[in-house]
């Protein structure tokens, strides 16, 4: 795959004009306030009868979703990716086949990868592009390439919404899958702004399989400067060039 | 406040579908018992007719014949679907 003529796809270069996280393993820990970390959050900006359906995670998603205005701003497209969606929802509907009970509707309903952002596009009315992802632990970077097309197709900026959850014990490969829910969201640009972060990422010689997944948590810690942020495919060092 | 006009199998009724339905803040009490379950009254949609069918074949040994012209009316309120259970419980 010929990676390196364009100068652009070596040396990327995009700007941070928004984060938020939900990070409930680090409840009692002192974080940035836009860092939620409730178990449950109250997800009061989606109507009763859509929240009810929505685990915490969904609640997460929907609330942030919601706090960074990107129903606000038409034509802002909305990138999930998740490695394991709900985590347990459609693995326990497995359970509930092999014992031969019937499934309920409303959560086959939602099993799909694609569910919680059809119920933030309907309990905020917008019709936006939207898009959910799986990529095997490269969820981060596919991502990064579905925004990156938008943005090189003209889209003044991208919503990312990267997530993971827990899943069954009989299913969860030790040090891949996460013990804890969480849930991150950026809004990326080309375009500088003053408030915005300029992130530049440059060619690392490092193996693949040696470089971290990036989970929410991960990229939480990278943008409170505690640790670096390497992308694969190929190996990229990711920094912040400048902040507000 | 407690509903008065509730009876022991309404209020059982209602708490299948508070149940069935993981309708949050809402006690059997604050359903009134010949409002409609679906679109103006309670709000449900047609996936919690679906659930609805699920719950009481599991509670009731009720099963509704999912096209039935009948299940509109089983459905229109509380007081209904009580009645249904009423004449068709097998549990």
């Amino acid at each position: 795959m010929d990676r390196s003529p364009h100068a652009d796809t070596a040396h990327p270069t995009l700007y941070l004009h928004r984060w938020r996280a939900w990070l409930p393993e680090r409840a009692g820990e002192e974080m940035p306030a836009w860092v939620m970390t409730d178990e449950k959050p109250a997800a009061n900006s989606v109507p009763a009868l859509l929240r009810r359906r929505l685990t915490p995670l969904g609640r997460a998603v929907c609330t942030l979703l919601g706090d960074m205005g990107a129903h606000e701003r038409a034509g802002t497209p909305v990138l999930h990716a998740s490695r394991h969606g709900d985590g347990h929802r459609p693995l326990d509907m497995l359970d509930t086949l092999f014992e031969g009970e019937p499934l309920s509707p409303a959560r086959f309903g939602l099993s799909v990868h694609n569910a919680v952002l059809g119920v933030y596009s309907i309990a905020f009315d917008n019709h936006a592009s939207m898009a959910a992802l799986a990529a095997a632990g490269e969820e981060f970077e596919a991502l990064l390439s579905e925004a990156r097309g938008y943005l090189c197709d003209g889209c003044d900026s991208v919503m990312l919404v990267l997530t993971d959850s827990p899943v069954p014990a009989r299913y969860r490969i030790p040090d891949q899958a996460p013990q804890r829910p969480s849930a991150m969201l950026m809004e990326l640009s080309r375009a500088n702004a003053p408030d915005a972060l300029c992130l530049e990422a440059n060619p690392v010689d490092m193996p693949e399989t040696s470089t971290p997944i990036v989970t929410p948590p991960r990229l939480t810690d990278w943008l409170m400067g505690r640790c670096e942020l390497i992308t694969r495919a190929p190996p990229l060092c990711w920094q912040v060039t400048s902040e507000s | 406040m407690a509903n008065t006009e509730l009876t022991e199998l309404e209020r059982d009724v209602a708490n299948m579908i508070i149940e069935a339905l993981e309708l949050e803040d809402i006690t059997a009490d604050d359903i009134e018992p010949d409002a409609p379950l679906f679109g103006d009254g309670l709000g449900l949609d047609s996936i919690d007719a679906l659930e609805l069918g699920l719950a009481l074949q599991k509670r009731y040994g009720i099963r509704l014949d999912s096209d039935a012209e009948e299940n509109r009316e089983h459905f229109a309120s509380l007081r209904q679907l009580s009645a249904l259970v009423a004449e068709r419980r097998s549990d």
